[in-house]
């Protein structure tokens, strides 16, 4: 270190922004990868436990609960209609890289014919119109621009760039007591 | 199972900010680490081994740190482990230097828990550096909606523990937010960050560290202040998300209270144990835990915090330190819940000292509220016992 460097130990501390970025590529597991080829082919499917019923969406390859293995013996299409059964509304943190500005809906679905899903974008409705019991259905992203980039192993549900979002359909409410209440 | 006692003789936190920018992350841990030492009145020579715990490296963006941190930490030439469980790492680190110490590996164990949050961003490493990242609030805010809509709880529960935890910060002078003037008013007038959470009954971002020294029975007698005893020790974990999972009580928290009562020889919580801290980043956390660790029965967590239970001095205290809601240098939260613990049952809270704490619970949880970590520490080994 030269020494007029040297002499400046004491100064203060600057810090600076740097804005690293690491590509990762991620080989997607094969219950993962039927589930992201489903989503291109604008479906949606889960596995079906075999000993309690409960389906999982994305699919795991298991039932974590009953601690038994599923197969594409126990796929199934899913619905692509449900109830908002839980939701918040996000006031966005404006972090490097955020694009949202307004606020926004989040959303947990119970799907008809079974199936939840968490975490759903909600489209064509005001964020204060947002509420239990609604009903929606799938937006799909145009063939052009659907990808399942963001489809990962460790996926809660699924990227904006497959399924937009969810619109209402205009169906009245389901009550909120006839809704699960532990719906994620 | 053999097992030999082990107890906390040392604890050093730093003072917990928005930014430290005079030191770095190394600097941030050796001081914590060295307070630590010096309330033990030991070296680092006296040091046999290094557990390190943090959140998620995307925080900060250094990957693996416990590699670079070696040196500062006294390691070099000695056993290190890192530990990872999300939020509850800070519990889950605590926990394995506990067991080091009480399956005789190690004589004595530091053991160190830091976030630098200055120095990143939780929200871009949550979200994966993709927009619309919701933050940990968006995840928990359906689940204490849900708890607000079984429990009937009014909506003032909330801004109450807010308020009341913020009060007691003012009581520590480690913790971050030093709010004197915050109000019931102010904590509802703030903006909703994630509905139905206002701005103000959501944990801020720190930087901080916390250190703990970790040892036997025989280095307990020769420490120069008093030890706090480790009673019981527990980790439990459950898939973050299943249909019909109960997001509001998860299985794994209530086993994980039971696995420390049993262990404990503890049948009624509320009265057998003098204080807690309970990790709360989000105000309805309080009657949340009070209900899903059965120190509360169904519904009777939020009448807790209405009737001034969990006051600094009420029947049951919760976060006199001020808390998480206080204090959030993630990695280090939960550590530092059982760090305070460890000062309660000591007598060496100072001005948030909670009169006659023989016995306290720390609790520690993470991800998708899946990881939990607890322990209970008392003054003595039969503090339990010596209770009836």
């Amino acid at each position: 270190m030269a020494e007029s460097q040297a002499a400046d130990l004491n100064a203060p501390v600057v810090g600076m922004d740097y804005h690293m970025h690491v590509q990762y590529h991620e080989v997607l597991c094969p219950v993962m990868r039927e589930f992201a080829d489903a989503l291109m082919d604008k479906r949606l499917i889960g596995h079906k436990c075999p000993q309690c019923g409960l389906i999982y969406s994305p699919p795991k390859g298991y039932c974590p609960i009953c601690v038994v293995p599923t197969d594409k013996s126990h796929e199934l299409e899913l619905q692509q209609r449900g109830t908002v059964t839980n939701y918040t509304i996000v006031t966005p943190v404006q972090y490097h890289g955020q694009e949202e500005t307004d606020r926004f809906a989040k959303a947990s679905l119970q799907l008809d014919g079974g199936g939840t899903l968490s975490l759903q974008d909600l489209l064509e409705i005001p964020v204060d119109d947002v509420r239990i019991g609604l009903r929606v259905e799938a937006v799909w992203a145009s063939d052009a621009e659907r990808n399942v980039d963001e489809v990962t192993n460790r996926s809660w549900g699924i990227g904006e760039s497959a399924i937009r979002g969810w619109q209402p359909t205009g169906e009245p409410d389901v009550p909120a007591d006839e809704l699960p209440t532990n719906v994620f | 199972m053999s097992s030999q006692p082990a107890a906390v003789i040392g604890i050093g936190q730093t003072k917990h900010k928005k930014r430290r920018d005079d030191v770095s992350l190394p600097g941030l841990v050796r001081e914590a680490a060295q307070r630590a030492l010096d309330d033990a009145e030991l070296t680092w020579k006296d040091i046999d081994a290094v557990v390190l715990g943090k959140a998620p490296d995307p925080f900060e963006g250094v990957m693996m740190p416990e590699l670079s941190m070696a040196d500062a930490l006294g390691a070099n030439g000695k056993p290190m482990m890192r530990v990872h469980t999300a939020g509850s790492v800070g519990g889950s680190t605590a926990l394995v230097a506990t067991h080091l110490v009480q399956t005789g590996v190690h004589d004595r164990v530091l053991t160190v828990a830091y976030e630098k949050q200055a120095e990143g961003n939780a929200q871009w490493g949550l979200a994966g550096g993709r927009s619309g990242g919701m933050g940990a609030g968006g995840i928990f805010a359906p689940w204490m909606r849900s708890y607000i809509k079984q429990s009937g709880a009014p909506e003032d529960i909330g801004w109450k523990v807010a308020v009341k935890d913020r009060l007691n910060a003012c009581k520590n002078p480690y913790a971050h937010l030093q709010l004197k003037d915050i109000t019931i008013e102010a904590v509802k007038e703030s903006p909703v960050i994630w509905d139905p959470i206002h701005f103000h009954e959501s944990c801020p971002s720190s930087d901080g560290a916390v250190a703990m020294v970790l040892t036997n029975e025989k280095g307990a007698k020769k420490a120069p202040r008093k030890p706090a005893w480790v009673l019981a020790t527990a980790m439990r974990s459950e898939l973050g998300v299943f249909p019909g999972r109960n997001n509001v009580r998860p299985q794994a928290g209530v086993e994980c209270a039971h696995m420390i009562y049993d262990q404990a020889g503890i049948t009624n919580p509320r009265e057998q144990i003098d204080m807690a801290e309970l990790y709360v980043p989000f105000s309805w956390y309080e009657p949340m835990w009070l209900e899903g660790h059965d120190i509360a029965g169904p519904g009777e967590g939020w009448q807790m915090v209405a009737d001034g239970s969990t006051e600094i001095d009420g029947s049951f205290p919760v976060n006199a330190s001020g808390g998480v809601l206080s204090t959030n240098p993630i990695g280090a939260s939960g550590m530092i819940r059982f760090a305070e613990a460890a000062l309660q049952v000591r007598g060496e809270a100072g001005e948030h000292q909670v009169k006659d704490a023989h016995v306290a619970l720390a609790q520690a949880y993470g991800g998708s509220a899946q990881y939990f970590a607890m322990w209970l520490v008392g003054d003595e080994l039969d503090a339990v016992a010596k209770k009836k």
